[in-house]
């Protein structure tokens, strides 16, 4: 009983430790007062204008005319997204196709690279990485022309494949940089552990290190995929009309339909769903301060 | 399974600035318990991470039985190497390298896989191993979810389930606590001498080495001080800090010098026995210095010849006692197996003559055969 009485009696001290509040000096309750009045200044300048898109994407074409683009519409309409699925319906579709197979071939190539680079010492190997360090940096409309020339002399031009192999290859060095770090964070140790127990080089690569950084990859897949998604220079050099991507097709609905505003923001909407909806639920891998939880070993 | 030669290795980490290991030449025979002991960072892991293949040597050969593993001449390109997962050996790191994304069951049993055991065999072996290491109960765990001496036992376990040439072994029982390192310590041994494999232990525990070993490899910064059986070194240290490595507590040196038929040690003289005369012939008027182990002493029974020594204090061991005495300024243990501790405060030890250790006090070296 004893024992069970003083236990009791700690245990509430160290909740009252816990609980016990510095009171603010009445100058710092001020500044959080500004502080907070700066914040919520900053929030509303950037939001207004996606309130403003969000509100003129719900109402009729005539509504939009007369009245302010932050007012709330007087009656909801699907119209606006309506004829925006009209003309986006199918570079949507190509947008996924060139996203999913474009970010999936330059994290696969990324990760052979990375795994390469961070885990096997041979010749030259810190010339590779600052090489593909240089290449994050190069301005695409450096290359823009004869990159368009390579790809009609490969026949791909307005071809979604063509899309994908270009986004393949541009993607590469910034997957290899990205993950190349968190490979650096496999212990080595599990890399020579791996060799004893008898498996050759690109057998711990699949056993071990894949395995291992599954979050890692995970995040620079999603990385990889809002950077095509959103991309528009190659889009619009290297597609052509069978194979327009969506962001262009939108930039298409704002030149080409005079004003309806109402289904240009109803457009933009549809396009930023996703990489919303992405960055909510992944949000937390994205900073990347959180992943050296995810692959340390031991 | 293989016999072990390692002739004139180097290994250097800055490129022959400075080496870790200089011209190491080791015979470890077929099925042999072969232990590295020494201080920390004299080389032990160096040396077993080149057998192991995971590191090249700049210099020297390694064989297993007469197949050649690595052969390197000071160029860049090794003249042989084979690679690791070539060499058909099982480790244990001292830092256990668990797979994280891998169960208990599926780290002990990777090996096998890899090699395409079949499978009632893996799950036989692993289940034996775990049962004889007491970890069955922890199988289907992740690493994560064990603590520092399970993570220990499962490393262990991973290299034991195994079947292979040689067993490196890298300070596989540092973290767990004494019990269980008596315990899993004399498993090992069983289990090894069971399979016959040969193995390298690598420990800075003197315990460890002394109980386990055939074959004690005694190493410090880089170079092999004395290597032989337990007894061999224990009973006839090559040097001072063989002397002072094994043993606890440690060997007893007295600075004394050589006077005709006594040896001086200040505040004690002793009578150079029949068997020492011989050896101490050259060094008559110099300086030698004595060594005895604590437990060589007796109490010389009422008075008679001996040290003069005062006690400062004891220590009770449960079945002997540990008696620290002063002979002149110098503080002296030795070891007291009696019932009771003896209450006088003057004693007089007189020391196993046929025990005695001499070395030079200059190149450290045993004077003594
Ligand atoms: N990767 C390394 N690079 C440079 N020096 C090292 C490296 N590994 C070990 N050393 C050095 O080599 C010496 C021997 O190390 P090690 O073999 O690990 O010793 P032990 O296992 O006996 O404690 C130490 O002085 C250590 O500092
Ligand atoms: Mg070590």
């Amino acid at each position: 009983m004893q024992g069970n009485i003083s236990s009791i009696e700690r245990s509430k001290a160290g909740q009252q430790a816990q609980t016990v509040r510095v009171k603010p000096k009445w100058h710092m309750t001020a500044l959080h007062v500004v502080y907070y009045a700066i914040l919520i200044a900053l929030l509303v300048f950037y939001m207004l204008p996606f309130w403003g898109t969000v509100m003129t994407s719900f109402k009729t074409n005539s509504e939009v005319m007369t009245s302010t683009p932050i007012t709330p519409p007087t009656a909801w309409t699907l119209e606006g997204y309506a004829s925006a699925m009209e003309e986006l319906g199918l570079p949507l579709l190509t947008s996924l196709m060139v996203t999913l197979f474009g970010a999936a071939g330059s994290v696969f190539l990324g990760s052979i690279c990375a795994y390469a680079l961070s885990k096997w010492k041979f010749r030259l190997n810190n010339v590779f990485f600052i090489a593909l360090v240089a290449a994050t940096y190069l301005p695409f409309q450096a290359i823009l022309i004869p990159l368009l020339q390579t790809i009609n002399a490969l026949d791909l031009y307005d071809n979604i494949w063509g899309l994908v192999l270009v986004h393949t290859v541009f993607g590469m060095p910034m997957c290899t940089v990205m993950m190349r770090g968190y490979y650096a964070d496999v212990p080595d140790a599990l890399v020579r552990q791996a060799m004893i127990d008898g498996n050759g080089m690109w057998q711990i690569y699949r056993k071990i290190v894949v395995p291992n950084t599954k979050i890692a990859t995970i995040t620079v897949f999603v990385f990889q995929c809002t950077s095509i998604w959103n991309e528009m220079l190659f889009a619009l050099v290297l597609g052509g009309y069978d194979s327009k991507p969506a962001t262009i097709a939108l930039n298409e609905l704002a030149g080409t339909m005079a004003a309806e505003f109402n289904v240009q923001m109803a457009g933009s909407l549809i396009l930023a769903l996703p990489v919303l909806v992405l960055y909510i639920f992944m949000g937390k891998y994205l900073i990347s301060g959180q992943m050296s939880g995810a692959v340390t070993a031991s | 399974m293989a016999s072990i030669k390692i002739k004139d290795m180097s290994v250097s980490y800055n490129k022959g600035k400075s080496y870790v290991l200089d011209k190491l030449n080791l015979d470890i025979k077929d099925g042999e318990f072969c232990v590295f002991l020494g201080p920390s960072g004299c080389g032990k892991s160096t040396a077993m991470h080149c057998i192991a293949g995971l590191l090249h040597p700049t210099n020297g050969e390694i064989w297993f039985g007469d197949e050649i593993m690595t052969s390197a001449d000071g160029k860049k390109k090794d003249k042989t190497f084979v690679p690791p997962q070539e060499r058909n050996i099982a480790m244990v790191f001292q830092e256990y390298a668990l797979y994280p994304n891998m169960t208990v069951r599926e780290n002990m049993s990777f090996a096998l896989k890899t090699k395409k055991a079949p499978k009632e065999e893996i799950d036989k072996r692993v289940a034996y191993m775990a049962q004889m290491l007491s970890i069955e109960q922890l199988l289907d765990r992740r690493p994560a979810e064990l603590s520092g001496g399970q993570r220990q036992r499962v490393a262990l376990g991973r290299a034991l389930v195994r079947d292979p040439q040689v067993f490196l072994l890298d300070e596989p029982l540092g973290n767990l606590d004494a019990k269980l390192r008596d315990q899993v310590r004399y498993e090992l041994k069983k289990i090894q001498e069971q399979l016959g494999i040969t193995t390298i232990y690598v420990t800075h525990d003197q315990t460890e080495a002394m109980t386990m070993a055939d074959h004690i490899v005694l190493m410090k910064e880089g170079h092999i001080m004395q290597q032989g059986t337990p007894n061999d070194l224990y009973d006839h240290p090559a040097n001072e800090f063989v002397a002072g490595f094994l043993g606890t507590p440690q060997i007893n040196i007295f600075p004394c010098e050589v006077k005709g038929d006594v040896l001086d040690g200040g505040a004690f003289q002793l009578k150079v026995p029949e068997s020492l005369k011989a050896c101490l012939a050259a060094y008559k008027g110099k300086k030698v210095d004595l060594g005895i182990r604590p437990s060589d002493f007796e109490l010389a029974e009422n008075g008679g010849e001996g040290i003069h020594v005062h006690v400062d204090s004891i220590e009770p061991l449960g079945d002997a006692y540990l008696i620290y005495v002063r002979v002149g300024e110098k503080v002296v243990v030795f070891k007291y197996t009696g019932e009771t501790a003896p209450e006088e405060k003057e004693l007089v030890l007189r020391p196993n003559m046929a025990k005695l250790h001499l070395f030079d006090p200059t190149t450290e070296d045993r004077i003594n055969k």
